[in-house]
């Protein structure tokens, strides 16, 4: 800017001295050379090599003189210069915008650039630089991991190779469970085989093939329950076991068991015929399933409405509880025997109930009470608890075997026992009793279906006058329907009247 | 009247002979065979072990879950369902459901790493 000035000052010197007519055309010209040269010089300042301000000097004029490609072979060059020269760039770069107005292609020129050969000299002060950048390098570098998703080793899918083998855990588990139990079913089948046969003419019936044939096998309804059907005895119509194993073939249930320990269980139901068995309703148990039994049961709720009383009396033992009508039915079925099989059994005792009001659970039904009293069966059920607590061997089906005997002879004393006068009629009480407080209970629902009935037969026989084609005869049907009315109406009027009389 | 006397004593002594007609407690007895009624199934099987359903039911959803989604861990938590299910099932119960079940489990994990082949992410 210094240079610039002074050159400017020389201009006005000259400028002066030469302002008289004559010499005014020369003036003129060597001003126009000054201010050239001294834009010139100032560009090409920090040039330590003369050589190539001379160069550059005359190349200077040629740059305009020539069209595009000498401008385009020189201004490389500049362009090279004013990228080294950090300082100037901003200056330099708009005298060379202005000098190169007639360039239209900027991007050929950035193109030569690339393939002409670099100046060592240029790059003089870029030797310390690389040296500092690397001297920064020298911080810890981090090197972070490939992410996983773009890795291609086995070793970033661990989770889905986690769940292939919890799913081969869990089959493995099926096949082994599903064998297991179906190893205890035929233990416990073959063990208790002859008795049964002994006992029934039909042991084993799916219900399926047309006569009543003895399959003699088990009924699989599950991989963890079995069923046999045994008939053809008297005094009762059938005896269904289900062999109600531990669900050893899922997995989940497998470790839930081992929190809480449970037992394979044998349910025995057998139906008696109605003659064979009195009316009274009885259960001994463990005194957890009797409180269980009581609040399930629509019988025992029903009949049997005190807490389970100790068993102690009769000689059994403190686990075991008795259930009962009244007394004397307790009375006569602790005889000795009795009392001999559920003490010695008493661990695998589970529940024993015999009743003649037998209708299973109770229903919980949302529209409130159902309409008329469930169908009861005179029954006898027995659970039984497979020893082992869930670690069962096939060996310990034979355990089970006396609790048969057990079975067969409850069902030899049910047709036996029955209760003197004042048992039954205690008895008839209680059923008549339970009925009437049913029927207190739904007499609302039961009228308003009797209403409801009533309202469809009205609605069908007027359906039915509807349809008739005939004229006459629905003339007819409607004068009979009429008449119908008229006589239902006087009679209630009737009983109106005889109410009042009465009443006065 | 020896005759008529003689007559009530053979006749007697026949009837004695002949094997008692009362009913012995411990025989089986042919006549009294009942055949076997499979118990009324419209409210059992819920009643006594709802777990079959749930899980066929679970593993669908899950399974919708997983293809809607793209959620890898849908897809296998269906077809854990779908497996216990299967495990849980009661012999009579169709086995074109659990087969569809388990082949939409299958499909859902399927689809779900051909959609996106990159391993499953903990969540954690």
């Amino acid at each position: 800017m210094y240079r610039m000035a002074v050159h400017f000052g020389v201009l006005f010197f000259f400028f002066k001295f030469f302002s008289q007519g004559a010499m005014k055309v020369l003036h003129t010209f060597c001003v126009v050379l000054l201010v050239f040269w001294s834009v010139s010089e100032a560009k090409f300042d920090d040039f330590e090599d003369e050589e190539d301000i001379v160069e550059y000097d005359d190349n200077d004029f040629a740059e305009f003189e020539d069209v595009m490609e000498d401008s385009v072979t020189e201004s490389p060059q500049r362009v090279i210069t004013t990228e080294d020269d950090e300082d100037e760039t901003t200056v330099e770069l708009e005298g060379q915008d202005e000098n190169q107005e007639d360039f239209e292609d900027v991007d050929t020129q950035e193109g030569d650039t690339e393939s002409e050969p670099y100046d060592d000299e240029e790059f003089e002060g870029y030797e310390d630089k690389p040296d500092t950048s690397s001297s920064k390098n020298k911080d810890p570098i981090t090197i972070v991991d490939v992410p996983a998703h773009l890795q291609n080793s086995w070793e970033s899918y661990y989770l889905e190779i986690l769940m292939v083998t919890g799913l081969l855990a869990y089959i493995m588990n099926y096949i082994i469970g599903k064998n297991k139990n179906s190893r205890l079913a035929q233990a416990w089948f073959n063990s208790h085989r002859e008795l049964l046969e002994s006992n029934f003419t039909l042991v084993g019936d799916d219900g399926t093939n047309k006569e009543a044939t003895s399959t003699g096998k088990l009924n699989q309804e599950n991989e963890h329950i079995y069923n046999l059907w045994c008939s053809g005895r008297v005094c009762c119509e059938g005896m269904l076991i289900q062999l109600r194993f531990l669900k050893r073939q899922d997995l989940l249930n497998v470790l839930a068991r081992m929190m809480r320990p449970v037992s394979d269980q044998v349910q025995i139901k057998v139906t008696m015929n109605d003659e064979d068995m009195d009316t009274y309703v009885f259960a001994v148990g463990t005194r957890k399933a009797l409180v269980r039994l009581q609040k399930e049961m629509q019988d025992l709720s029903e009949f049997c409405s005190d807490k389970p009383k100790s068993g102690a009396k009769y000689g059994l033992p403190d686990s075991l509880a008795i259930l009962s009508e009244m007394g004397e039915v307790t009375d006569g079925m602790m005889d000795t025997k009795m009392v001999h099989f559920l003490t010695h059994y008493a661990d695998k005792i589970e529940s024993v109930h015999f009743s003649d009001q037998f209708s299973g659970p109770k229903i919980m039904q949302e529209e409130g009470q159902p309409l008329k009293l469930p169908d009861t069966k005179r029954t006898l059920l027995f659970t039984f608890n497979v020893p082992g607590s869930g670690n069962t061997y096939p060996k310990d089906m034979e355990a089970l075997l006396p609790l048969m005997n057990m079975v067969i002879y409850s069902i030899d004393k049910a047709k036996k026992f029955r209760l003197n006068r004042e048992g039954k009629q205690k008895a008839d009480k209680n059923r008549a009793r339970v009925e009437e407080n049913f029927l207190k209970l739904t007499h609302v629902q039961r009228q308003e279906a009797a209403q409801s009935r009533r309202e469809e037969k009205k609605r069908a026989e007027k359906e039915r006058i509807m349809n008739e084609e005939d004229p006459e005869k629905q003339r007819r049907l409607e004068e009979a329907a009429l008449r119908r009315e008229q006589k239902k109406l006087e009679k209630k009027q009737m009983k109106m009247k005889q109410i009042k009389v009465k009443a006065m | 009247m020896a005759t008529g006397f003689g007559l009530w004593v053979w006749i007697g002594a026949l009837g004695s002979a002949c094997p008692s007609r009362g009913r012995d407690l411990s025989a089986p007895d042919p006549r009294a065979c009942r055949r076997y009624k499979p118990p009324p199934s419209e409210c059992n099987p819920a009643l006594d072990d709802p777990t079959p359903d749930y899980m066929n039911l679970l593993g669908m959803i899950f399974s919708m879950c997983g293809l809607m989604l793209k959620l890898k861990w849908c897809a296998w938590v269906a077809v854990y369902c779908s497996f216990i299910s299967f495990a849980n099932s009661r012999s009579s119960e169709d086995t074109k459901q659990m087969m569809s079940s388990f082949m939409l489990s299958i499909s859902a994990v399927v689809m779900s790493y051909l959609q996106n082949p990159q391993p499953m992410t903990p969540p954690w």
